[in-house]
């Protein structure tokens, strides 16, 4: 059991040291008086490198006094996060310059985001929790609005905000029931207090209720989505590329340790809410795209689909369902962040564009995006060998396995409607009138694809280190 | 007995005057219910023996926030006439939406019991003889130093934040240059002479500094609505 | 510890909650109103932490609410100031009259 007097201060490093860098960067920012964006943004990314060097050299264990908890479980998610966090950094070098938003702010902000990610993939009491999606939170909602002098940014960081805000009163009131009933916010000591289910109250169930709904909407799944498809698009699109991949991931790791350590012992009764939001999610996901004739809005209704087959991992509720949570994540990363940085060096004479149609014969005009492209495209729709498949083939394995047959059966389904609005896509690139070519890409956008199609291409070739990374990683929380 | 009455009527203040928060005509009426709600919920919180947080209350939301939502609805321009269009539309959704909820908490709360164990697995058992200002002290530096940390943090989120998104530096802001003030040689901004009696100084003109540089040292700084605001939205943060 | 029954202050709470939940869907123009209306939720469930923290004798729900108090404070700020910059660039606060985003 717990050691609860002990402080190890040392488990933190990596957290203060990543907020120390950021402090530092900020205070150089502030007081060089020349244009510090490009190199605050090459600090930062070098600090993130660092402080995931020392995520992978500490130590597991618990510490200030069983407020935080390091185990193979958060050392995986930190490391998702901070890479994806770096590619989000690298991906806004370039759009920064033409989009004048060349402010150190930016990296800063996204280093304090990452910190929050990565307390929160340590929480492990109900605080801590709510801290670290809080200091996460904010960042994004500046994040979102960062473009100040556009209309659409500060309209999507509003949004976001009044619609998040609201997630988290209803998940703090929710925390305030479990704590009320129980008497403690420690994981550890809720799920010692409910392994016996009989005695939950309905009180008890109502604030898990809250929870779910307060983290179903920081994943934006059905019916908490409302917000994805409007702050997609309006935020800048570096901006969207970074929401769409790190804090996803935080925010579902906080949702499976918060599910499978305190009340993992009411599975029967939290199974049934996730079940039906996974199905909502895996429909709406799939369906409303079809009509989209923004990129960036479909990429949303892609994210919440995405969001519904990782549930179903969740919903599973035994270590190799988390198995297939992790790995989807880890796919999902690459594949997004890959989609948005090609996104990003669609530009044309200057401007930015967001259209499908201004794809149209991209393979005769840049062959080399078009195929990064189909490669991302192919693998969301699940098409083997990309990591898509395999992601999608884990998952829906795990749930089998556990006897969710509807659950996989729908998978099934809504992935082959899905495909159809990916695989136009790639039918606009290679069949279609070619248009005047898009401006040159530059290095920056080139390393973020070409990184994550790699990836996504041959990681059928070695997945045993990540299989077995996600699979020790699982073991933590089902044992 | 005295304490019970003192409950019921603080409870029945704060609800009316949250009921008007959302209600009000006027914002600004908003914002002074939302005081008048705080203040009462700070009397409920000494109810409970939480006088820490009562003061706190006080000071940081009356002192503050409220104050914060003051200033910005009084910047916004706005007319709140149109701002009202979708209240008739709404009430009835929102009154059932609103009793639903109402009904599903009481029949939750109603007959709210702990969890048998709770006494036991309590983090931080109140201490009888210590005062609560002094006990929350002791437990916010040592035990609950990392979420101590991390709220530091929070509020360094909300300042870089604020300052980001409403600071205009339009570059021709003048600002003080201490230095500059202070290196002033008084040959350059002052002449000295020898007048006879009686003789003006009319053919001399005005008299200029005779460097260019130190025009703009002596100046206040000079700012305009925006940035005032941008300052306060920043000073929010802090508290 | 509680002059009254821990029922009492759970009521109050929940009524505080609905009230809260209720002025966001009745005021979607008014963004301000919103805002307000996000701080009596969170008040809620700061009555809530402090009544269940005195009756169980325990404060850790009184640190609690005092970082929720924190946290909400810097909501504010951020919240208030990119109300403000959609002010500048809108001219109005109406989040419902603008169709340069549809659902």
């Amino acid at each position: 059991m717990t050691n609860w007097t002990t402080m190890n201060w040392t488990l933190a490093i990596p957290e203060i040291v990543l907020s120390c860098f950021a402090m530092a960067i900020l205070v150089f920012g502030a007081l060089w008086k020349r244009e510090s964006f490009r190199m605050c943004s090459m600090m930062a990314v070098g600090a993130l490198l660092v402080t995931a060097m020392l995520v992978v050299s500490n130590s597991s264990g618990i510490g200030y006094r069983g407020l935080f908890t390091n185990d193979s479980f958060s050392g995986f998610i930190k490391l998702l996060v901070l890479v994806s966090s770096a590619l989000g950094i690298i991906v806004s070098l370039d759009y920064a310059e033409h989009e004048n938003l060349r402010r150190f702010e930016f990296p800063v902000l996204i280093m304090l985001c990452t910190v929050g990610m990565m307390i929160m993939a340590s929480a492990s009491n109900l605080m801590t929790l709510y801290l670290g999606l809080e200091l996460q939170s904010l960042a994004i909602y500046v994040l979102a609005a960062f473009a100040r002098d556009q209309l659409r940014s500060s309209e999507a960081g509003l949004k976001y905000f009044v619609l998040g805000a609201l997630a988290s009163g209803l998940l703090l009131y929710g925390i305030s029931l479990i704590y009320g009933f129980s008497g403690s916010m420690a994981f550890d000591r809720l799920a010692t207090a409910l392994s016996d289910p009989t005695k939950a109250s309905p009180g008890l169930i109502v604030g898990i209720v809250f929870v779910i709904a307060g983290l179903a909407f920081k994943i934006s799944a059905v019916p908490f989505h409302m917000w994805t498809p409007d702050v997609y698009e309006g935020a800048p699109t570096p901006v969207t590329s970074f929401m769409g991949t790190a804090p996803k991931v935080a925010a579902m790791a906080l949702l499976v340790r918060a599910m499978a350590t305190p009340f993992g012992h009411l599975l029967p009764q939290w199974q049934q809410l996730i079940v039906l939001v996974s199905i909502a999610s895996m429909l709406l996901g799939s369906l409303a795209a079809i009509g989209q004739t923004n990129i960036k809005r479909l990429m949303a209704y892609s994210s919440i689909g995405h969001m519904g087959y990782t549930l179903i991992g969740l919903a599973a509720g035994t270590a190799v369902g988390i198995r297939g949570v992790l790995i989807y994540l880890v796919t999902y990363v690459f594949m997004n962040a890959g989609t948005f940085a090609c996104i990003i060096a669609m530009r044309r004479r200057g401007r930015m564009l967001e259209k499908v149609s201004d794809l149209s014969g991209l393979a005769k005009t840049d062959p080399g995006l078009a195929a990064a492209l189909m490669i991302f495209m192919f693998s969301m729709a699940g098409i083997p060998p990309f990591t898509g498949f395999w992601g999608k083939y884990f998952i829906f394995t795990a749930a089998v396995q556990s006897g969710l047959w509807t659950l996989a059966v729908i998978g099934v389904l809504t992935s082959v409607i899905g495909a159809y609005y990916y695989l136009r896509i790639i039918k606009v690139m290679y069949f279609d009138e070619a248009h005047e070519a898009f401006d040159p890409r530059p290095g920056s956008l080139t390393f973020v694809g070409g990184v994550s199609a790699i990836f996504t291409t041959v990681f059928f070739l070695f997945p045993a280190p990540l299989v077995g990374a996600a699979e020790a990683a699982a073991r933590v929380l089902f044992g | 007995m005295i304490a019970a009455l003192a409950f019921y009527v603080f409870a029945a203040i704060l609800i009316g005057s949250a009921a008007m928060v959302v209600s009000a005509r006027n914002p600004v009426h908003s914002v002074l219910f939302l005081i008048l709600a705080f203040f009462n919920a700070a009397a409920l919180f000494l109810l409970a023996g939480a006088e820490f947080l009562a003061m706190i209350l006080v000071i940081v939301y009356v002192g503050a926030v409220a104050v914060l939502f003051l200033f910005v609805v009084m910047m916004l321009d706005v007319d709140f006439a149109a701002l009202r269009g979708g209240f008739q539309r709404y009430l009835p959704v929102g009154l059932m939406v609103g009793l639903v909820l109402l009904i599903e908490l009481g029949l939750v709360l109603s007959g709210w019991k702990f969890l048998p164990e709770a006494a036991s697995i309590r983090f931080a058992p109140g201490v009888s003889n210590v005062s609560n200002t002094a006990q929350l002290g002791r437990l916010i530096y040592t035990d609950y130093v990392f979420l101590f940390q991390s709220a530091g943090l929070v509020l360094l989120v909300a300042m870089i934040g604020a300052i980001v998104l409403t600071l205009r530096d339009k570059g021709d802001s003048r600002r003080q240059v201490i230095a500059r003030q202070i290196a002033r040689d008084p040959n350059h901004t002052m002449v000295m002479m020898n007048l006879a009696s009686h003789v003006g100084t009319k053919d001399l003109g005005y008299l200029r500094p005779t460097e260019t540089e130190p025009e703009e040292a002596g100046d206040m700084p000079e700012q305009d609505h925006h940035e005032h605001a941008a300052q306060d939205v920043a000073r929010g943060g802090h508290h | 510890m509680l002059v009254v029954g821990l029922g009492h202050y759970l009521t109050v709470s929940a009524i505080l909650l609905v009230l809260g939940v209720f002025g966001i869907f009745l005021n979607r123009k008014n963004v301000i109103v919103i805002l307000m209306s996000v701080e009596l939720i969170l008040l809620a469930v700061n009555l809530n932490l402090v009544a269940f923290s005195a009756a169980l004798n325990d404060l850790a729900g009184q640190v609690f609410a005092m970082f929720v108090l924190t946290v909400a404070a810097a909501e504010a700020a951020i919240g208030l100031a990119i109300l403000v910059t959609y002010f500048r660039n809108r001219g109005s606060i109406q989040v419902e009259d603008v169709n340069l985003m549809k659902g």
